[in-house]
């Protein structure tokens, strides 16, 4: 991997590195990417991918809202700034 | 003490349900400092205990539980800063489930950040150490539990294992690991890393206390769409045909861990049970087709963590662009490790790449469960080493990447192929506990705690 695709992996993943970061991840990565692609070496022309397991079904439930109750609400929002009984995060737009 | 010893102490009165908390909270006050097996510790333990009622089957049991785990208005890191003030909203199924068994909890374990790692080391809060030496690694990514269920600290861990993450470190740490079959516990309230693979595990001080914890916690859950109650929990037949894979004492394995499975495979031999070479031929793939998958599943998983709301964010003057409050909140918030298996996955999933690394590694992971589907048609179980080393120095690894996913390489295939598979001691070698694993098909976990306890009752004498 060179800098610059490091650096667009970054862009993409919403992940600012370092200089330093981004000198050492491409070597960091190396032995890995050399590792898998030993993968090459096995014809999977007419294999299937695995997914998921074909004996599982999918589970669902009702869409239905609960209520939490006052004391996680107070222990929740003594984890960050709040006003009137909501979080309060940077504005987005 | 097992969960069964503690519960006939209980029963005959010989100790008060108060003494059992207290006892491992002593242990805890004496040792953590030097183990950092606790993150946090919950005082009401104590009064919890003496609420449950004697019957139930986890009575007595005390856990600690992997920091990726949410329980209820206690804080939940994931061993990362980016979730350093984070407290939990609601109690994770597997919370729940041993709370109405009668268990309770005494703190949350050190992990590896966000269970990526296989020494504790990549905790935002510092490595837990083996108890056994502190100089090296208890294992990981769930090396806190591990090493407080090693050192007397408590009866039970709860962890989660994407890839060894309970039985490498329990392999490590002398104790037992299990990992039930992909689909038999639900994960709704556990910190997600590769969804494909997380399972939720216990570690014990026997097989047995493993068999009672995951009857305990295991089930369908409406909260978590892959989980079914197809698992059978008793056994048709008496005796059990063994496989010994020929690829998993070839590259890699040490010496002193190779002698005592090999010793331990022989002893069980001549226990009499009929035991086999057989042949996974695509074993060596399981390793690099893992690291391709659980990247890709890392990289979209951890995609949710903005660090806008857990106290980050408020510790740094506010980003002009919500885009540079992202970058810098991620770039600050995930360790290396977290940043490198992003990077990877992403690139895994990148337009050109998705062909050549995604789906080649899901077509080998067609062919690595393939393997064991065969297997499976002609014995009962397979047995084989937990980890290729003894536990390594703390440090020894942690510069050299591709070094530490080795650790995993002989337990990775069970996430893979879905199965169940427990680790549990059964040698020593310089001091050291050496781990052996059997693996069995999936929802087979009757077959595989049968074979486990008759295995560990033969290593025992």
């Amino acid at each position: 991997m060179r800098k610059e695709e490091i650096k667009k992996l970054a862009f993409l993943a919403r992940i600012k590195l370092t200089e330093k970061e981004v000198a050492d991840v491409p070597r960091e990565l190396e032995s890995i990417l050399d590792y898998i692609q030993k993968l090459s070496n096995v014809d999977t022309e007419k294999t299937e991918p695995l997914f998921h397991f074909p004996d599982l079904k999918n589970v669902v439930r009702e869409d239905k809202s609960q209520t939490t109750d006052k004391e996680t609400r107070k222990k929740m929002m003594a984890m960050g700034k709040d006003k009137d009984d909501y979080l309060k995060v940077e504005s987005i737009l | 003490m097992t969960i069964k010893e503690t519960q006939e102490k209980l029963r005959k009165r010989e100790i008060a349900p108060e003494d059992v908390v207290s006892s491992f909270f002593s242990r805890i006050q004496e040792r953590n400092k030097e183990i950092n097996a606790f993150l946090s510790v919950f005082q009401d333990a104590a009064d919890e205990i003496k609420k449950k009622d004697e019957k139930l089957p986890l009575y007595g049991a005390v856990f600690s539980v992997k920091d990726n785990i949410l329980i209820k208005g206690e804080r939940c890191t994931a061993g990362s800063k980016i979730l350093e003030h984070y407290i939990a909203p609601f109690d994770a199924t597997v919370i729940e489930k041993i709370r109405e068994n009668g268990g309770v909890f005494i703190g949350k374990g050190n992990m590896d950040e966000f269970a990526m790692g296989s020494s504790t080391e990549n905790s935002f809060f510092g490595p837990s150490r083996n108890p056994i030496d502190i100089k090296r690694v208890p294992g990981g990514s769930s090396g806190g539990c591990a090493a407080a269920v090693a050192d007397g600290m408590c009866n039970a861990g709860i962890g989660s294992d994407t890839g060894g993450s309970v039985r490498q470190p329990a392999a490590f740490c002398g104790v037992v690991g299990f990992k039930p079959t992909y689909g038999a516990v639900s994960r709704h309230g556990v910190i997600g890393m590769a969804s494909s693979f997380d399972q939720v595990g216990p570690f014990t001080s026997g097989v047995e206390d493993a068999e009672i914890v995951f009857n305990a916690i295991s089930g369908k859950d409406s909260r978590d769409s892959v989980t079914t109650s197809i698992v059978r929990k008793k056994i048709s037949r008496e005796s059990i045909k063994v496989g010994v894979p020929e690829e998993y004492f070839v590259k890699g394995i040490s010496n002193e861990v190779k002698e005592a499975v090999e010793k331990a495979v022989s002893d069980v031999e001549k226990a009499g049970v009929e035991v086999m070479k057989i042949n996974l031929p695509h074993t060596e793939y399981a390793l690099p087709a893992y690291e391709i998958i659980m990247a890709s599943e890392v990289s979209a998983n951890l995609a949710r963590y903005d660090g806008m709301r857990y106290g980050l964010e408020f510790e740094r003057p506010a980003a002009k662009t919500i885009h540079d409050a992202y970058i810098n909140n991620r770039g600050e918030g995930f360790g290396k490790e977290a940043k490198r298996r992003i990077i990877l996955g992403t690139y895994a999933l990148s337009a050109g790449y998705y062909d050549a690394y995604y789906i080649k590694a899901q077509k080998i992971r067609s062919l690595i469960a393939k393997d064991f589907k065969e297997a499976f048609g002609k014995v009962d179980a397979i047995l084989t080493p937990a980890t290729p080393t003894l536990p390594f120095k703390i440090g020894e690894k942690i510069k050299d990447p591709l070094a530490m996913h080795l650790s995993d390489i002989f337990t990775v295939t069970a996430n893979l192929a879905g199965l169940p598979a427990i680790t549990l001691p059964c040698g020593e070698k310089e001091n050291f506990p050496v781990g052996a694993q059997v693996l069995a098909d999936r929802f087979n976990e009757d077959i595989l705690f049968f074979a486990a306890k008759k295995f560990e009752k033969i290593w025992k004498h």
